[in-house]
């Protein structure tokens, strides 16, 4: 059985970015990773394959933000815009994301950060939201064709710039 | 959900996939968009915000805990030396004290002078 410790830092780095986008400010996110170890060193950590054991931790972490959403009774709020141009240009990315993830219906949302920001399989966000994994898969499915129209002006800015950046990272090597 | 767009969901999940599938779906100019997309919309969710290293987190999680036992420790200090100090005080006494010096008086003898 995995320590309170252990399993926390292996999971740290997974429950912040999930907290990041789930509550849409890293301070919140901050505090709200902390909540969960102290809320896990408090119980027992189930004896249970690694997935299940995630899956449980995640279970927490989402009661933990669904509370904080409640409380706030707000949508993410958006990280303050600085006047540097080009972090300027990341926040307004950084606030359309928010916006558009505040839209989807919060289980398609929490089913869609645990997968694509925090990395879960599919076995263990339905452990972790109490869905089947077919569920899962099609609500993860559902939110990401909602985002992708959504998000279509970040997509394309974002595809523009990779092919820029790669275009001088291969005429950089080029003698 | 289409036999394309699972397929390529399944791909990026890094969940089984008929490769069969797979193929016709990347045949199609739309399977390969949406790919594409996907795949950028995977990087723009990302937050930009670092984690802050996890020992700020224990020194964070631990710091109540410490100002609670420094506390402690300060107030056993603190009532030890109370109990001391009242231990050696002198119990309280209703004689007077010893007197620390004595003056004699001598009788007033008048010398003459002006009345």
């Amino acid at each position: 059985m995995a320590s309170p410790e252990a399993l926390f830092a292996a999971n740290y780095h997974r429950l912040f970015k999930y907290f990041c986008r789930a509550a849409g400010s890293a301070e919140t996110a901050r505090d709200l990773t902390q909540e969960v170890f102290l809320r896990v060193s408090r119980t027992r950590v189930p004896s249970a394959p690694e997935g299940e054991v995630r899956a449980w931790l995640f279970r927490i972490a989402r009661n933990l933000a669904l509370d904080h959403h409640r409380q706030h009774r707000r949508r993410p709020e958006p990280s303050l815009l600085t006047g540097e141009p080009s972090r300027a240009a990341s926040q307004d990315v950084n606030l359309a994301v928010n916006e558009a993830l505040a839209s989807l219906p919060t289980l398609d949302r929490d089913v869609f950060l645990m997968r694509e920001v925090a990395g879960l399989g599919y076995q263990e966000i339905a452990g972790a939201c109490e869905l089947s994994p077919d569920a899962v898969r099609s609500r993860v499915h559902r939110a990401r064709l909602q985002l992708r129209q959504q998000l279509a002006a970040p997509i394309a800015t974002f595809q523009t710039l990779a092919a820029r950046r790669a275009e001088d990272m291969h005429e950089t090597r080029e003698p | 959900m289409s036999r394309t767009h699972d397929a390529i969901s399944a791909l990026l999940d890094n969940e089984p996939f008929n490769p069969q599938e797979l193929l016709e779906a990347l045949n199609d100019p739309a399977g390969r968009a949406l790919l594409i997309d996907l795949a950028s919309l995977r990087q723009i969710v990302q937050p930009s915000e670092a984690p802050p290293p996890i020992a700020r987190v224990d020194a964070a999680r631990r710091r109540p805990w410490q100002l609670i036992a420094a506390a402690a420790a300060l107030l056993v200090a603190l009532a030890g030396g109370y109990a001391a100090g009242t231990r050696q005080t002198l119990p309280p006494s209703t004689d007077a004290p010893p007197p620390t010096r004595i003056v004699q008086a001598v009788p007033f003898t008048p010398t003459g002078g002006t009345p």
